[in-house]
């Protein structure tokens, strides 16, 4: 299609708009951790450190348990992934494939479940995992970031394995696969770029979440999340904002790498059902 | 290879019956095409016969082995579907090898049954291929090797040409029969098209509504249809049906009374006349009569000659083809100019007409 050179302007316009209001805050996050603390408390505030304060990371490195904190991020994020997917891709497909009396019906109260504010099921939550005896343990957040994650996720599987032609699965099944078979040797190849796509989507969840860590955990020091973890870098009198930054910056590089390289998965499986 | 035998198999889903109990006993290597138009229960009845839908009632033989509640993998058959269902992460090796290796052959002579199996269907230079880097028709290909690989007792194909374009699916049409008579496998087939129905088959399931109308070779079928609906079925263009009045003797048809040799105790008042486009001739014949064409198509060689009589109601049956919408239609050898603002004479011989009870639509 061509443009007009006005048409162009608008367009370009409207994207650097866009770009510059969802960067700001991750370049004001660089520009934090490397300003020094009289460049943080100028006003009018300053764009640029003067000289940026490198050495801000490896002090936060080693002064703080970051590597700790990004570990037990990392185990929450993985866990949650692996029980959310594992429910969510066997609960998705059944949603798409088999239709008993009332799947309709659940496939609904599944996403009402997602309506609900996480914050809300903070308290039951808590009764539940303390009178189980898992408060202060990574499992009670893997698991209560599942109950977050799955039905939303199983719905995003369920419009993925719609996508997809069940005579698939049935000439797998000609072939001597057995339903179970069937799924695992075909559907599941096939949909690599909606599982990669879903399973990020469940990792930044998890990693991203900051309530249920600060509620569960508060009193597991060895076991505190990265995001956990920053808060409590904040002084009763002195603050140093760029410690936090710079400790906010390990905490985002992870997601920012994962989704440098996993983004064309993303994005096609994101839009696969809309390419039908 | 084996025979299949259908005894008494239904399909309902809760009140709604998708196919009426259907019987029929498949020769050893015979060839049948199951065709009618669509929701006619003939790829409930392919599904059912391959495991992929359960019966509600009946029984499925492959030859003396009862199959009816068998695994689609334990009933040793192959099925070619209509979107020809490769696996898109495998290349075409690896989808022609994909049931063998199922069956835990060993890899040796999945490796040598592949290589014959693509030799076969001439697609040798395709093997390292991935699904989405075929044509249609090789795809297609590809599809047949999956089933002819495994060397089953029966094929079973659901409407596998449907895809292609009209050149291609003459093509592959003709490439099938040639498969089927190479190798002899038992052969079930299910289409919408009724040429591919005439062309391929051995016999013909002629279906409707769930129900089977007619079984009988390509030609009884063309020539014997047993109701109303297999005569509109049969037939491109369609056979001509239109409501003619009766009294015991002689049927009215455009202004002449045609005697008629009825058996049956037809009602008295109404049958409906039918007529193929190919048995109107130009010119004076037994019954001759005039026309004035609302439109006339060359197909170079030949012309169909469409029009309208007021004394006839036309009556639409089955799944008639299109040109039927337009009106009857007379298909005459004629490479000369016909128009349409002049008087037309054709004429056709009584010998050639089929006759149909109005209200049973049986033929008469």
């Amino acid at each position: 299609m061509n443009r007009t050179p006005l048409q162009s302007i608008l367009l370009y316009g409207t994207v650097i708009f866009a770009a510059t209001i969802i960067l700001f805050p991750i370049f004001w996050l660089f520009n934090t951790a490397l300003s020094t603390t009289v460049e943080l408390t100028q006003l009018p505030p300053s764009f640029w450190p003067e000289e940026a304060q490198w050495q801000i990371f490896t002090k936060v490195w080693n002064d703080r348990p970051i590597p700790l904190w990004l570990w037990n991020s990392t185990i929450t994020a993985v866990g949650s992934v692996i029980l959310s997917m594992t429910v969510s891709v066997l609960a998705g497909y059944s949603l798409s494939r088999f239709s008993p009396r009332g799947s309709h019906g659940m496939g609904l109260f599944i996403l009402t479940a997602k309506m609900l504010p996480a914050t809300l099921l903070v308290i039951p939550l808590f009764a539940i995992f303390r009178s189980i005896g898992l408060i202060g343990s990574l499992w009670t957040l893997i698991i209560a970031h599942s109950t977050l994650i799955v039905p939303f996720t199983t719905w995003m599987l369920k419009g993925y394995f719609d996508t997809i032609p069940r005579e698939l699965e049935q000439a797998a099944m000609v072939d001597g696969c057995s339903p179970l078979g069937a799924m695992f040797r075909v559907i599941m190849p096939v949909s690599m770029p909606g599982l990669a796509a879903t399973a990020l989507y469940s990792f930044v969840l998890s990693w991203a979440d900051y309530a249920y860590a600060r509620t569960f955990l508060v009193n597991s020091q060895g076991n505190w999340t990265a995001n956990m973890g920053i808060t409590t870098m904040r002084g009763e009198y002195v603050t140093d904002w760029n410690e936090i930054a710079a400790a906010a910056v390990f905490v985002a590089i992870p997601i920012m790498v994962i989704y440098l390289f996993l983004e064309r998965y993303l994005v096609g499986g994101l839009t696969a059902g809309a390419e039908k | 290879m084996a025979k299949i035998s259908i005894e008494n198999v239904h399909k309902d889903y809760g009140d709604f019956t998708a196919l009426h109990p259907f019987s029929l006993e498949i020769q050893d290597g015979e060839f049948v095409v199951l065709v009618g138009p669509s929701g006619c229960g003939k790829s409930t009845m392919l599904k059912i016969l391959a495991g992929l839908e359960p019966a509600t009632g009946g029984q499925i033989r492959l030859d003396d082995r009862d199959v009816t509640d068998l695994a689609p993998g334990d009933r040793d058959i192959a099925m070619v579907f209509q979107n020809y269902a490769l696996y898109p992460h495998l290349t075409v090796r690896q989808n022609i090898g994909f049931g063998l290796k199922m069956r835990k052959v060993s890899s040796n002579q999945i490796a040598r049954k592949v290589e014959e199996a693509a030799k076969t269907l001439g697609v040798s230079h395709l093997l390292d291929r991935k699904p989405k880097a075929l044509s249609g028709g090789q795809r297609q290909r590809v599809a047949l090797g999956r089933a002819i690989v495994r060397e089953p007792q029966a094929f079973l194909m659901d409407e596998p040409l449907s895809n292609l374009d009209a050149k291609l699916r003459v093509h592959m049409r003709a490439e099938i029969s040639a498969l089927h008579n190479r190798i002899g496998v038992t052969t079930v087939y299910v289409t919408h098209d009724q040429i591919e129905a005439m062309t391929m088959a051995d016999r013909v399931v002629l279906m409707r509504d769930g129900v089977i109308q007619q079984i009988a070779d390509p030609d009884t079928l063309f020539q014997k249809p047993v109701n109303l609906f297999a005569a509109g079925f049969i037939g491109s263009p369609g056979m001509n049906l239109l409501s003619a009045a009766f009294d015991g003797a002689m049927i009215e048809m455009f202004g002449k009374q045609v005697p008629v040799n009825i058996q049956e105790n037809a009602q008295l008042g109404g049958v409906i006349a039918g007529l193929r486009p190919e048995h109107l001739e130009l010119g004076d014949g037994p019954v001759t009569f005039q026309v004035r064409p609302s439109l006339v198509e060359s197909l170079g060689s030949e012309k169909y000659v469409y029009f309208h009589d007021e004394a006839h109601h036309i009556v639409r049956s089955g799944d008639a083809e299109e040109e039927n919408d337009k009106g009857l239609i007379a298909r005459v050898s004629h490479t000369g100019h016909l128009s349409e603002n002049e008087n037309l004479t054709l004429s056709f011989d009584p010998a050639n007409l089929y006759l149909f009870d109005a209200e049973t639509e049986r033929a008469l």
